[in-house]
């Protein structure tokens, strides 16, 4: 029966990853009184690149088209471990722990790096290193965060963090918690490209994750752009369930009772995305070298989230 | 309760001096400083009806109106419109002055537990001798006279906090005192500053703002 529901959470995010990206660029355009362009835009787009022809440069080796394939391979795992519309741990949920999801993140961002140094093109490579001075520092973070659950959940487990803030208003209030919330949120905002940290036009300026894919193309730039909307939809869930939002999620295994929750996680989906795209219309772009001063704010948060622990003994 | 409410005015006094290091804009550090007088007032008056204390609630208002309204509206009118929206000169990088504010506070639960804790026996009374330091090292990191006034008053935050939480029966009039003298010190060096940056010719100032 469990290997039903992790089906059914794979189907889930895999097909309204494109459409919560979709969501969110018609919210941006409506916020910016335009109209934008139609809710299914993403698909289109996917559908679009499918069809057509891959070129790959000729200074490439193999691995800059198959990595593609094993990063959207990689995302399709996650999508399996974490806690999206279960409460209740799924067939492969016990295989990996918080640390073991990020350090699967990691690896895919690692991954898409080196095929992007393959790439020979200057802005990959203007890409990858922006990416990866940014990456070091936003790590650590969420590492710091994990820890931090860790200490006061005595686990590093998704599942049993959202059954803990679920049950216990105590931790739920609880000012250690909410400098984690808001830690991971601007982490989320970094990890997503979203503004102030990324702006995604046409210009080299602003790029960060974007000029990685710079020299993809057809079914390999697909995967990549399906990949990182599946990669929004997933820290976006893991943020409303375990960190945010854990209410409403199911606990004991139930069709009904999860296939109510999958609507109602995709209206608290559809609520963050409001939020970002209300970020994305009011905040303007920090220049790139001040990143580094909001990563070190959200790095204090996440700090002082321990600290509070420290000097109240656990109890506030 | 009053250990809830002193904890998280206490934390958000240590997260908004680590906004005020990463502000840019002097109005933006203005503004932060004024909320943050806010929440100040708003704990002693909490203090005040908890404890059941006249002088406290009449501290809080005092607070409120020259703290948290009057000199932040003060500084903000002696600005000069040109030096409202700029950068202040920083002598350490935003950055590193972000993580030096917070390794203060680390510093500061450290001292505090092998000395005062002694005698307070209070676990979290070093959140006020943080916000001190915290604004010792405001002053230091900026070369800007208005924020290192706003450093200035941060550190007397910080003592009204360690006061109205671990000595409340203090005399009112120390505290009013320490507020009264306040405005003074304010309206002179706003003043003087005005003079200052009339006086000094700002031509290679201007220039500052073509780095990056």
């Amino acid at each position: 029966m469990l290997f039903f529901y992790s089906v059914l959470q794979l189907v889930y995010v895999v097909l309204l990853a494109p459409l919560v990206a979709g969501v969110f660029n018609k919210l941006v355009e409506i916020f910016q009184s335009r109209n934008g362009p139609p809710l299914l835009q993403p698909y289109y787009d996917l559908f679009k690149l499918f069809g057509k022809q891959s070129v790959v440069p000729g200074s490439a080796s193999g691995m800059f088209q198959i990595v593609p394939y094993i990063t959207f391979t990689l995302y399709l795992f996650l999508t399996l471990v974490l806690p999206i519309i279960t409460g209740f741990p799924l067939t492969f949920g016990p295989v990996v722990d918080f640390i073991g999801g990020g350090l699967i993140f990691g690896a895919i961002a690692v991954l898409k790096k080196i095929a992007a140094l393959d790439s020979r093109n200057n802005y990959s490579h203007l890409g990858v290193s922006r990416a990866a001075s940014i990456g070091a520092l936003a790590e650590p973070i969420l590492v710091l965060i994990f820890i931090t659950f860790g200490v006061i959940t005595h686990t590093n487990n998704p599942y049993v963090v959202n059954n803990v803030l679920q049950s216990s208003s105590h931790w739920y209030l609880s000012l250690i918690h909410w400098f984690v919330v808001l830690a991971f949120f601007m982490v989320l905002i970094i990890e997503t490209g979203k503004l102030p940290v990324e702006s995604h036009s046409n210009n080299e300026l602003g790029m960060i994750d974007q000029a990685i894919e710079m020299e993809y193309s057809g079914a390999e730039l697909a995967l990549l752009k399906w990949g990182s909307y599946i990669k929004q939809f997933l820290l976006a869930s893991v943020f409303l369930n375990d960190f945010l939002v854990p209410f409403f999620v199911p606990t004991k295994p139930s069709i009904p009772a999860v296939l109510v929750y999958c609507i109602v996680h995709l209206v608290k989906l559809m609520a963050l995305m409001s939020v970002f795209a209300a970020i994305e219309s009011t905040i303007s772009k920090y220049r790139l070298f001040k990143n580094f001063e909001y990563i070190a704010v959200a790095f204090s948060f996440a700090f002082l989230a321990i600290i509070v622990f420290y000097t109240t003994g656990g109890n506030l | 309760m009053m250990k809830e409410i002193y904890l998280i005015v206490g934390f958000l006094q240590i997260v908004l001096v680590i906004l005020m290091q990463w502000q840019v804009y002097l109005r933006k550090i203005v503004l932060t400083f004024a909320a943050s007088s806010v929440l100040i007032a708003l704990f002693l008056f909490a203090d005040g009806l908890i404890l059941n204390s006249a002088n406290l609630i009449v501290l809080a208002t005092l607070t409120l109106v020259i703290r948290a309204t009057f000199i932040p509206a003060y500084i903000l009118k002696r600005l000069n419109k040109s030096h409202r929206e700029r950068e202040p000169r920083q002598v350490i990088p935003t950055a590193s002055s972000i993580l030096l504010s917070l390794l203060l506070v680390i510093v500061a639960y450290v001292v505090y537990n092998l000395t005062l804790f002694d005698i307070t026996y209070i676990k979290a009374g070093s959140i006020p001798i943080a916000v001190i330091l915290q604004g010792i090292f405001l002053i230091i990191s900026r070369d800007n006279a208005f924020v290192q006034l706003i450093g200035y008053m941060v550190m007397e935050n910080g003592l009204f906090l360690f006061a109205g939480y671990m000595f409340p029966e203090l005399p009112l009039i120390i505290e009013g005192g320490i507020l009264l003298d306040l405005i003074g010190i304010v309206m002179i060096s706003g003043i003087l500053m005005r003079l200052r940056e009339d006086a000094i010719s700002n031509t290679t100032e201007e220039f500052e703002e073509f780095k990056g």
